[in-house]
C-alpha cells in the first residue's frame, strides 16, 4: 500500500501540474478538496481521467467521487481493490 | 484623438523582458528557435501558473511587465492576436484524444485549446473587466488587434489598452509548416537570409505586449499617427493609401526616415516588400527584424515593437538596417508595413514624441 500511495502522489503531481510540490509535501491523510491540497472541480475531472487512464477505474456517479477523493490514502485503498490495470 | 505607445515587453528568442537586443542582439544559430523563458515565478503565483501552458505564462508575464513599465494599473481593454493559440495544449489534447480512443479527455488542455484563452486569461489574472478580444487571422492577427484598439480609441470608448501578439512553435507544427515551405532547409544565418533568397525563413516564437494610451506621460515611447489595413490591393491602391495617411498626419514623404518591413529571406514574401518599396518608398532606408526574432504568425508585433524602440531612442542601429554600413540618428517618423501572403496588408505611421 505504501508503494501505491507514493506512486499515486507522483501521478497527482504530474496530472495537476503541482510544480512546486514534492511527495513529502502531500499528507496522505489530508483532505484533497477544501483544505489540504485545496483542489477544485477541474482537478476533480483530472483525477477522474487519471483513475480511468492509469488504473482502469471508471467512476459512475459524482457521489462516488466525493467518497473516493477524500484523501490520497482513501484513493489508494479504492484503487487497490478496484483496479483493472 | 492621439494614441501613444507607452511601453512594451517581449519574450522571444532574444533575451526576455529587456531591450538588450537593441545594442547587443543574439543572432539565432539555427532554423528552429525556441523562446528564452524568464523566471515566471516572479510574475505568476504557482497556484495560478499550474493551469497555464507556456504561451499563457508568456502572455501574462509580458502584460504585467508592459503595465509596470507604462505605469498603468488596469487597462481599459485587452486585445490580442494569435495565429495558432495555445498550440502546445491543442496538440496535447488531440494526442490524448487519439491515445484514449476519444475518452478520458484532460480538461485543462481542452480549456487552453481555444484561441480566445489568451486575452481572457490575461483579463482573469489582472481582474480586468473591460473590452476583451482575441483575433486569430494567421499572419494578420496582431494587425487586426491593433486596428481594433485604434478604432476603440477613435470612438472614445477606451483610454488605455494592452495590444498583444502571442504565438508559440512546437516541433510537430514546425515540421508540418516545413513541408509547405515555411522554413529554410539549410541552416540560415542573417547573411544568408539577406543575400540568398530561397524558400522559407527561420522560425521564432513571439510574445509581445504593447500598452497604448490616449495620454502622454514620462514613459511614452512614440505616437501611433494612423493605421490602415488593406485586402489584396494593387500597387496604386497602396500608394494612394500611403499618400492619404501621410497627408492626414501632416507628414511629407521626405519626412519619413525609414520603413520597417517583414523581410524574412523567403523569396516569395520578400518580393512583395521589394515591389512596394520600389513603388512607394524609393530610396528609403529599410529596417528588418525577422533575422533577430524569427518568422511566426505574430511576427508583425515585433515590427511595431522594434519601431517604437527605435523612435524612443531616435536611432536605428546598423544591425536593424537591411542595407547600410552605419546607423541612422535623429529618427522622427517611421512607417511599419506588413503583408501576409500578399493578401492582407497593413500600413502604420509612427512618430517620435521627443
Amino acid at each position: 500500500m505504501e508503494q501505491l500511495i507514493e506512486e499515486l502522489k507522483q501521478e497527482i503531481i504530474n496530472a495537476l501540474n503541482l510544480e512546486d510540490m514534492t511527495l513529502a509535501d502531500i499528507d496522505e491523510n489530508a483532505p484533497l478538496f477544501g483544505e489540504g491540497l485545496c483542489l477544485d472541480s477541474i482537478d476533480a475531472l483530472e483525477l477522474i481521467v487519471l483513475m480511468d487512464k492509469k488504473y482502469g477505474i471508471k467512476l459512475k456517479t459524482a457521489a462516488e467521487g466525493k467518497e473516493i477523493f477524500k484523501s490520497v490514502k482513501v484513493m489508494a485503498e479504492y484503487i487497490a481493490s478496484h483496479r483493472t490495470k | 484623438m492621439s494614441v501613444y505607445i507607452q511601453s512594451a515587453a517581449q519574450i522571444s528568442i532574444q533575451e526576455p523582458l529587456t531591450e538588450k537586443w537593441f545594442a547587443e542582439p543574439h543572432i539565432p544559430a539555427g532554423n528552429f528557435n525556441l523562446s528564452i523563458e524568464p523566471d515566471y515565478k516572479s510574475f505568476i503565483p504557482p497556484a495560478e501558473s499550474r493551469r497555464m501552458g507556456r504561451l499563457l505564462k508568456r502572455a501574462v508575464t509580458t502584460s504585467k511587465e508592459a503595465l509596470r513599465k507604462g505605469g498603468c494599473e488596469m487597462p481599459d481593454a485587452i486585445i490580442s492576436g494569435t495565429g495558432l493559440g495555445c498550440i502546445e495544449n491543442t496538440e496535447k489534447f488531440l494526442n490524448a484524444m487519439l491515445d484514449n480512443g476519444e475518452e478520458c479527455m484532460p480538461p485543462t488542455a481542452f480549456m487552453q485549446s481555444t484561441h480566445n484563452t489568451i486575452s481572457s486569461q490575461v483579463a482573469l489574472t489582472l481582474k480586468c473587466h473591460g473590452y476583451n478580444s482575441t483575433y486569430s487571422q494567421q499572419g494578420f492577427s496582431f494587425d487586426s488587434a491593433l486596428l481594433d484598439a485604434f478604432m476603440q480609441f477613435e470612438l472614445g470608448k477606451i483610454g488605455t489598452a494592452l495590444v498583444e501578439g502571442h504565438d508559440e512553435m512546437t516541433p510537430d507544427y514546425y515540421n508540418m509548416l516545413g513541408k509547405i515551405g515555411y522554413w529554410r532547409k539549410e541552416t540560415a544565418d542573417t547573411e544568408k537570409l539577406r543575400k540568398s533568397k530561397g524558400v522559407g525563413s527561420i522560425s521564432g516564437s513571439s510574445s509581445v505586449s504593447i500598452l497604448l494610451s490616449d495620454k502622454l506621460n514620462d514613459n511614452t515611447l512614440c505616437e501611433i499617427k494612423n493605421i490602415v489595413t488593406l485586402h489584396s490591393p494593387n500597387k496604386s491602391e497602396i500608394w494612394n493609401v500611403v499618400s492619404r495617411l501621410l497627408a492626414k498626419a501632416g507628414v511629407a514623404m521626405s519626412d519619413i526616415d525609414a520603413v520597417v518591413v517583414g523581410l524574412s529571406g523567403d523569396a516569395e514574401n520578400d518580393s512583395v516588400y521589394e515591389s512596394v518599396m520600389s513603388q512607394c518608398f524609393t530610396d528609403k532606408p529599410v529596417v528588418w527584424y525577422k533575422h533577430l526574432f524569427g518568422e511566426s504568425f505574430c511576427a508583425s508585433a515585433f515590427g511595431m515593437y522594434v519601431a517604437a524602440t527605435i523612435l524612443n531612442n531616435r536611432f536605428i542601429p546598423k544591425h536593424l538596417l537591411y542595407k547600410s554600413d552605419k546607423g541612422i540618428n535623429n529618427v522622427k517618423n517611421l512607417i511599419v508595413y506588413n503583408h501576409f501572403h500578399n493578401k492582407n496588408h497593413s500600413i502604420t505611421l509612427l512618430q517620435s514624441i521627443k
